[in-house]
């Protein structure tokens, strides 16, 4: 293609990419401003995505950061997030591994079951699971929601991992044990540092989840002093129909701080990440 | 690969504690869900619960609501996952052709991703509502309609609009699958279509397409299972309403676990119900577009 | 394929055996079960306070008091004076939304992972029971001595046959509110008769204005119409729904209903989710009437619009509204030191100052001392109003199918009003469906 019709090309690419990026952002932008006005003023009409600058307050955040345990709330979820992604990748790299690299017995089978769990979602089996958890003592314990969280991600992960693992080359292993390592040298040593793009975006999806569960985290969590950021948005929504949503917007505009921080940091990681073998063609 | 006993106990200590995790937090919630649906299970304090062999499932197959319910998720499936998969392969195209502002854009159709569920929910039903964002546009501005129209008042209406809501939220997912993808195509295939004077149409379907067949399969299968995993969306933005016309089977289910009393088994029932229709829509996705490979 | 089959056989044999025990432990409950949750929830309980040699006891308390109206802190405040005038005791209050304090009561169900002290609505009281949870309190020894001083008709909600399982914390109704400036503005007066209501409904009508807002299709929201007019839901003892939902007096007044619903008159957020919900349509201005509690008093107030309240217009039989409330229950999952703590705590919450502390943050009282005390009237300004109503109000059914009874009423209802079948056809479907459940053991 000549020089010209190249340019005419990415100049419309460009605008396509800009519009769509308009559409894609118009509901933020709604939450943002929304968040800056008082909570009365969230439902008039005719509605505004852009209010008066003399509309604006910042008293929705200073009441969530100050009046309510927003730090609190914020550091459960970022444990349970940091936690639940560290053993998610562990359990997950580690099978993955297995499963990619060993014909032991029954791994065919194991596989198909954990793809299979996969369909499933955590959820489903709300009443079941919370009996588990009782009986484990993990009420009202930040424990009963990292090991569930990490035992429903662990499926979708393992998958990733062990097709990204089928595409490192077993020349390595075969060095490794003629230099007298491990099994665990293998892991450690070079597994995990050359899987580490699909670790990184499995990372991404785990490390969002506790910022938006809902269902399970409200079951467990019955404590204030326990609840994550989910769960505190919800006690937002008072009894008869009537919302706080200048409260629930600024909470929630704080809340997506960290995971878009975490992406910024893990994206690059990203894409690269999910090119696996599985995946491709 | 080495087999022999020297290795075997490390690699029972690796798959330890993945398989202990999902054992007792996953596996055994299932097994028991299973025998669940087989029983009237009571969920009293100190009840016991009777065998009740087949009846849940038949109370499932003969309730209209959860045949509404099954029709309703099958119809947002079959919108949004096509959906995204076509907006986000299309982006994911634009963004790989570019090189300046590469990231930026990257990052902004991603934000609704990794934005909570509940919430864009609820911006998005204020969109839809009678005097909400788009009546105000189509009323006021644009002056197309006279009277608000009630997106969120009839069943496919709602849906729809519930699906644009599915598909406005995953197409930045989409796009960074497709990314992978194109990226791995090498292009040398392109050069050398070009260099035979073959047109960048003809290219995207002849070469791209075959080469990210794969992702495309597994952006289907996970974007459906996630569709029969509706709840958020449906909870929030019409809980089902009008008179459970548009429940999805997670709602449903959810509404005979906490709302009814004594129905726990026919939630069961309808979890096992909806886990195998998944099941079986996965495994004919996979055969149908790879035939020949194994997972 | 042989290591399939292996591998496959293996695993079937673990369900097996998984689905025996699971299977098995079901018919034996009993016991073990018995034994294993009440030493949960004593242990539990015991793991969240220092529970030593003072015998301390710490009582865990689910509620759902309003924090936006200042109940949250009233409630605080309460706790205060009852620890120190009971320094052995400890109150833990959570707060849980309305549909959340019934979930999760439906989840601890079986696990005994219950509270020792729960203020809920009313209208959980059948469902609660149903899961044999509740504590059987008219059999506390001072629970009649208590029950006289608080209101009748609010605690008969807490009957269920004979038995007491729970006791008044507050009662409320719903009286007819109106936006007054939409009513100067077309020229109308307060409507005295449901047939000038409907009529008042469809003149304010206009622009974006609706006439009236009906949160819902529950008992709740239309029993209080079909009762006015002479009708009524089920048969005066429950034993069916036959001649009664579907009788011509209800017919003919959910046909009002879904005639208003047409000529766009009358929405609510359950029949038409992309109606406003009723608080933020009140704030917008959009909403003209409604039949509500005195939290929309309160509302109204915050988002200052002017409105009017009167009592709910009378149909052919009367002003007869549906009576609400809070109940306090107690929990059979409770030790005997949770239970003395906790109906202490009761005692102390129906007690008439308490009462009149939380009337100040609009808590209608049910104990009949402090309905009178001049702090009360003076903090609620509705009051006689309420008064008024609060005479003539009527509980709902307090049977255990209740709850599923209600379900099925807000479905049918709501498909009749919306205009999915004709009225007749939804209500006599409601009428068999109901009969059915009440057959069923």
């Amino acid at each position: 293609m000549d020089k010209n019709s190249l340019q005419k090309s990415l100049i419309i690419r460009y605008i396509i990419l800009a519009l769509g990026v308009l559409f894609m952002i118009i509901p933020m932008i709604y939450m943002i401003t929304s968040s800056l006005r008082p909570n009365s003023m969230t439902f008039s009409y005719p509605p505004q995505i852009f209010p008066k600058l003399s509309q604006l307050t910042l008293e929705n955040y200073r009441y969530v950061l100050l009046r309510q345990n927003f730090f609190q709330y914020m550091s459960n979820t970022l444990i349970v997030a940091a936690l639940s992604v560290l053993f998610s990748a562990l359990a997950a790299s580690m099978l993955g591994y297995c499963i990619s690299r060993f014909k032991f017995w029954g791994r065919d089978f194991l596989y198909t079951v954990i793809i299979t769990i996969m369909l499933i979602p955590g959820l489903a089996m709300l009443v079941p699971e919370f009996e588990l958890a009782v009986t484990l003592k993990l009420v009202n314990n930040l424990w009963g929601v990292i090991l569930f969280y990490t035992a429903w991600s662990i499926p979708f992960s393992t998958f990733l991992i062990k097709g990204y693992i089928d595409g490192i080359p077993k020349e390595l292993d075969e060095a490794t044990y003629m230099d007298g390592g491990t099994v665990f040298t293998i892991f450690f040593r070079i597994i995990i540092p050359m899987a580490s793009p699909s670790i990184a975006a499995v990372s991404i999806f785990n490390f969002l989840f506790p910022f938006e569960e809902l269902g399970w985290s409200q079951t467990i969590l019955k404590i204030d002093s326990m609840r994550t950021l989910p769960v505190a948005i919800t006690q937002f929504f008072q009894a008869h129909n009537r919302t706080d949503w200048g409260y629930v917007f600024a909470m929630t505009c704080l809340s997506m701080v960290p995971v878009v921080i975490i992406y910024l940091f893990l994206q690059r990681y990203f894409i690269s990440g999910l090119s696996s073998g599985a995946i491709k063609g | 690969m080495d087999n022999n006993l020297k290795n075997n106990w490390r690699i029972g200590v690796l798959l330890l504690p993945g398989l202990v995790i999902l054992g007792v937090f996953t596996f055994y919630p299932i097994i028991k869900m299973i025998v669940m649906s087989f029983f009237d299970w009571k969920i009293g304090y100190k009840q016991t619960s009777s065998f009740v062999g087949l009846r849940n499932y038949i109370d499932v197959f003969s309730d209209p609501i959860a045949k509404t319910a099954l029709v309703n998720t099958l119809y947002y499936a079959v919108i949004t996952v096509p959906g995204q998969i076509v907006l986000g392969l299309f982006v994911a195209v634009l963004i790989n052709g570019i090189k300046k502002f590469s990231v930026t854009f990257r990052l902004f159709y991603y934000l609704p991703v990794i934005t909570s569920w509940v919430v864009v929910a609820l911006l998005f039903r204020y969109i839809f509502s009678n005097q909400g964002l788009l009546n105000y546009m189509l009323t006021d501005i644009l002056k197309c309609t006279d009277e608000p129209i009630g997106w969120l008042s009839h069943r496919w209406t709602a849906l729809t609009a519930t699906t644009i809501l599915g598909i406005w939220k995953g197409i930045g997912w989409n796009m960074v699958v497709f990314l992978a993808a194109l990226q791995a195509v090498p292009i040398e295939y392109y050069d050398a279509a070009s260099m035979d004077g073959c047109g960048a149409v003809k290219q995207f379907f002849y070469i791209t397409l075959p080469n990210i067949k794969g992702s495309i399969l597994f952006a289907l299968v996970m974007l459906f299972i996630g569709a029969f995993n509706t709840y958020t969306p449906i909870m929030v933005i019409t809980g089902g309403n009008p008179a459970h016309q548009t429940e999805v089977v997670l709602t449903w289910m959810y509404y005979q676990t906490f709302s009814a009393v004594g129905k726990m088994g026919y939630a069961s029932a309808l979890s096992v119900i909806v886990a195998i229709i998944v099941a079986i829509i996965s495994v004919v996705l996979f055969k149908f577009i790879k035939p020949d490979n194994e997972i | 394929m042989n290591k399939y089959k292996k591998a496959t056989s293996f695993l079937l044999c673990i369900i097996l055996l998984l689905v025996m025990l699971i299977g098995c432990s079901q018919q034996s409950t009993s016991s073990s079960d018995n034994q294993a949750s009440s030493k949960q929830s004593t242990s539990n309980n015991d793991s969240q306070k220092a529970d030593s040699k003072d015998e301390q006891v710490t009582i865990q308390f689910w509620h759902n008091y309003d924090a936006g109206a200042g109940q949250i802190d009233v409630l605080n405040q309460l706790i205060a004076q009852f620890e120190s005038q009971n320094p052995s005791i400890k109150v833990n209050p959570v707060y849980l939304e309305w549909s959340a304090l019934r979930s999760n009561v439906v989840a601890g169900a079986t696990t005994g992972m219950l509270p020792d002290v729960l203020r809920g609505d009313i209208a959980f009281v059948p469902q609660f029971q149903s899961l044999n949870v509740l504590t059987e309190m008219g059999a506390l020894p001072d629970y009649n001595t208590i029950a006289s001083s608080i209101l009748e008709a609010p605690n008969s909600s807490a009957k269920m046959g004979d038995k007491f399982y729970g006791i008044a914390a507050n009662t409320n109704t719903k009286i007819l509110f109106y936006n007054k400036k939409l009513f100067e503005e077309a020229g109308l007066s307060v409507p005295k008769t449901q047939d000038e209501m409907w009529n008042d409904a469809k003149a304010l009508s206009k622009g974006k204005v609706i006439g009236f807002v009906e949160a819902g299709t529950g008992a709740w929201n239309i029993a209080q119409y079909i009762w006015s007019n002479g009708g009524d839901l089920l048969a005066p003892d429950y034993s069916t729904a036959t001649g009664y939902i579907n009788s011509d007096i209800a017919v003919a007044t959910i046909q009002k209903l879904a005639d208003l619903y047409k000529a766009k008159a009358l929405t609510g957020p359950s029949l038409d989710p992309g109606a406003l919900g009723d608080t933020d349509g009140w704030t917008a201005g959009v909403y003209a009437m409604e039949i509500d509690g005195p939290w929309r008093a309160t509302m109204a107030k915050d988002a200052n619009i002017d409105i009017g309240a009167a009592q709910m217009p009378a149909g052919t039989a009367g002003s007869i509204g549906v009576l609400g409330g809070e109940d306090f229950m107690m929990f059979k999952t409770s030790d005997k030191a949770h239970q003395e703590a906790a109906w202490k705590f009761i005692k102390f919450m129906v007690g008439k100052e308490a009462q009149v502390a939380m009337a100040k943050v609009g808590q209608i009282p049910v104990n009949k001392e402090a309905l009178t005390d001049s702090a009360t009237i003076e903090a609620m300004p509705l009051m006689p109003i309420f008064s008024e109503a609060l005479k003539t109000a009527r509980p709902r059914p307090v049977t255990p199918k209740w709850s599923d009874i209600d379900n099925i009423i807000t479905t049918k209802v709501a498909e009749a009003i919306t205009g999915q079948k004709p009225v007749k056809v939804a209500l006599d479907e409601a009428a068999v469906e109901i009969d059915k459940l009440l057959a069923q053991k």
